[in-house]
């Protein structure tokens, strides 16, 4: 098996209880390819390891926006 | 229409906008329906619309977390919501869900509001990059410039990249990173950041840094590992703020099998979120550190800020940290009945021949005089001084050796000029002409303007003792010590003197700042209980060592970053407070009865928000700061 993880990374304006942050990271380790999730609360920021091939960008922000918030990817 | 309808709702933000707004107006016409017409049969229906269309949203996210088997406020907040509607209480659930619904809302706004210091920073840097390709200007992404490519940058634009100018000149507003407002002049061999603004003229640059490896992308992810880096206060919170959710839910369980009140256990249910605990915290450090942000100051951490707040003594470095760090013609003495510009002239052309720091100043001191001319035949002894020939005279420039080696004995007059100035902490050079010494010239280096206000400001603030350690000698520490308002002044050290200096203070129990530029310092750096480092936008080292780093010299600078400290510290406090008190508060408001499910929730939702909008008074720390900046703009205008 050939894993080519990468990191992206995401961020959301909407995070106004640290409850949600065991609730984002959950749904997103729940995808396929998602190798690791990490949200901080404090600057708003998700660090996702990820398979593109099986999740991709655009499959994260969906998964997030179920739990009940908008992130978009960001540069840096 | 309908497929805007559809952005919106597959917006969770503003789906739940919507839903919060049509609550509120089911509950409003319920309210008007009965009290103002005394129509008591609209109530139960439009209540529960109301509750329905709050709780919907709730309902769905609280399902996507249970799937995940993930216990949620949400899950709570439903329950107690369909509860109510069981019992009949539709007020109540239309209330609970309205309120969940519009307290998050708000607190998302606030709480963006105090990212939003940071959010400034990452919308300085643009997402587009004009580059010269085939001597054809090509607009790409801004991180898809190629290391040594060159990048466009017009007047009014923000900087892609990182980078050095190769062509044009402009002056660039570098508050993105330094948060001085004054635009700096840029002109072929300035270094740029990506991130500021060229406010006119034009550039070229070459690219040195693109995208994540820019000044700017590593100033914003240093401030946001700071804000990440939990205090272990937090940490504490945080590990009760988990088992309180499991906890308040069992205590609602095991109350309705005591009480048999399910009222009660649905009002525990509701208040079960340790919602301004939990933020309480991290809430502060955020807004401290994104306000020292803007203001070019770089705070690594709650911890530091911790730190920073409690110091009491203050250690600094003379060259380059008090002073310019670049020599100044301070003082020309003129003898032997000559004129001081003759004595400046022949200095500088002296000087001409050498690259020596003390001789640029005299240079440049004698070119805005006037004509300087060059010299017929120069001579540099090293390590002594210079000899010159001009108009058929010989000129010696330099110090006592120059003159013991060329046999030149001092007068009296000499040697008491000579004294005096040493006195004043000044660098001697002296000026012979054919054999005769005919002047003296002093050379210091200035202490910065800000020196003197950043001491008073420091003793303003209780920090007692500012000490000066230099390497330099005595007579020149003494000197700028008086002029800055030193309390005590350690010259002639080295490095280890400086290091066990630091360890003094600390064992007589004085919490220390160190300020330093880096290299020279480290070892006293690493010993204090706080290091500064500064003028660090230029150093990536610096950026990455010092527990805080300042991106400009301002001094200022030092006593702002303390003062956004304590600030922080005490708004960390009023906001435990505010938590702990609530929670408590609630607790037992609701189990002696006077507290019910909507009560219990406008109280959560309202610490929540007093909790943000406290730490969000951060932002604007000090209070006093935009006065003081306009009384000093008032001054230097009636000076002009």
């Amino acid at each position: 098996m050939t894993t080519k993880n990468i990191r992206t990374l995401l961020r959301s304006d909407e995070l106004s209880c640290p409850s949600c942050v065991p609730k984002i990271e959950k749904a997103l380790l729940a995808l396929p390819g998602v190798t690791k999730a990490e949200v901080k609360f404090s600057s708003g920021r998700i660090e996702v390891e990820h398979d593109p091939a099986l999740s991709d960008a655009a499959a994260l922000v969906n998964s997030i926006a179920k739990t009940g918030y908008a992130a978009k990817p960001s540069a840096f | 229409m309908f497929s805007r309808s559809i952005a919106i709702y597959a917006n969770p933000a503003s789906r739940r906008k919507w839903l919060t707004v049509a609550s509120g107006m089911f509950i409003t016409a319920a309210l008007v329906a009965f009290y103002g017409f005394g129509q008591a049969a609209p109530w139960a229906p439009l209540m529960t619309i109301a509750a329905i269309l709050a709780g919907y949203d709730i309902a769905l996210r609280a399902w996507a977390s249970l799937r995940l088997r993930h216990l949620s406020i949400e899950l709570l907040v439903i329950v107690a919501a369909i509860g109510a509607l069981f019992i009949d209480n539709h007020w109540e659930s239309a209330a609970v869900t309205f309120l969940f619904m519009l307290g998050a809302w708000l607190e998302a706004r606030t709480m963006s509001r105090t990212r939003g210091a940071l959010k400034a920073l990452l919308d300085a840097t643009p997402v587009t990059a004009t580059v010269l390709r085939d001597g054809q200007p090509v607009e790409i992404a801004a991180h898809e410039v190629v290391l040594g490519e060159t990048v466009l940058v017009r007047a009014g634009q923000r900087l892609p990249v990182d980078g050095a100018v190769i062509e044009g000149t402009a002056a660039v507003n570098e508050a993105a990173i330094t948060g001085e407002p004054i635009p700096a002049e840029k002109a072929p061999g300035s270094r740029v950041f990506a991130g500021t603004l060229a406010e006119n003229g034009l550039l070229y640059l070459r690219a040195i840094g693109v995208g994540a490896d820019t000044t700017l992308a590593r100033i914003i992810s240093r401030v946001e590992e700071a804000q990440e880096a939990k205090a272990p206060a937090q940490r504490m919170i945080e590990s009760f703020g988990r088992w309180y959710t499991p906890g308040v839910f069992v205590m609602a369980v095991v109350s309705y099998l005591v009480t048999r009140d399910i009222e009660l256990a649905l009002t525990l249910l509701v208040v079960s979120c340790p919602g301004a605990l939990v933020i309480s915290t991290p809430v502060s450090v955020v807004a401290g550190i994104g306000r020292a942000a803007r203001a070019g100051i770089l705070i690594k951490g709650g911890e530091h800020l911790e730190n920073a707040g409690r110091i009491t003594a203050l250690a600094l470095d003379k060259t380059g940290t008090l002073t310019e760090g670049q020599p100044r013609l301070a003082e020309i003495v003129a003898l032997a009945g000559r004129s001081r510009q003759d004595v400046l002239l022949w200095a500088a052309i002296a000087e001409t021949g050498s690259n020596h720091p003390l001789g640029r100043p005299i240079i440049e001191a004698a070119r805005a005089e006037g004509h300087l001319p060059t010299a017929e035949a120069l001579e540099e002894i090293a390590g002594m001084g210079l000899i010159a020939r001009h108009g058929g005279a010989q000129i010696a420039v330099g110090s006592h050796r120059l003159f013991d080696h060329l046999g030149i004995a001092f007068s009296a007059e000499v040697k008491d000029g000579i004294a005096r100035l040493h006195e004043l902490g000044h660098t001697v050079v002296i000026v012979a002409h054919n054999g005769e010494v005919v002047g003296l010239l002093g050379l210091a280096d200035m202490p910065r303007a800000s020196a003197r206000p950043m001491i008073d400001r420091l003793h303003a603030l209780g920090v007692n003792r500012v000490v000066m350690l230099t390497g330099d000698q005595r007579p020149a520490a003494e000197a700028i010590a008086a002029t800055v308002g030193v309390d005590e002044v350690h010259a002639a050290m080295m490095p280890d003197h400086k290091l066990d200096q630091i360890r003094v203070m600390r064992a007589e129990g004085f919490r220390v700042a160190m300020v330093g530029d880096g290299i020279n310092d480290a070892p006293a750096l690493a010993a204090a209980d706080i290091s500064i480092a500064m003028g660090a936008s230029g150093s990536d080292i610096a950026i990455e060592t010092a527990d805080i780093a300042l991106m400009t010299d301002d001094l200022g600078k030092i006593a702002e970053a303390m003062e956004i400290s304590r600030a922080t510290l005490t708004n960390m406090r009023q906001n435990l407070v505010i938590a702990v008190l609530t929670v408590l508060g609630l607790l037992a408001g609701v189990y002696t009865g006077s507290i019910h499910m909507a009560g219990g929730m406008l109280v959560h939702q309202l610490s929540v928000l007093i909790v943000i909008l406290n730490g969000m008074r951060l932002l604007r720390v000090p209070a006093a700061d935009k006065a003081r900046a306009a009384i000093a703009q008032t001054t230097e205008r009636v000076a002009a």
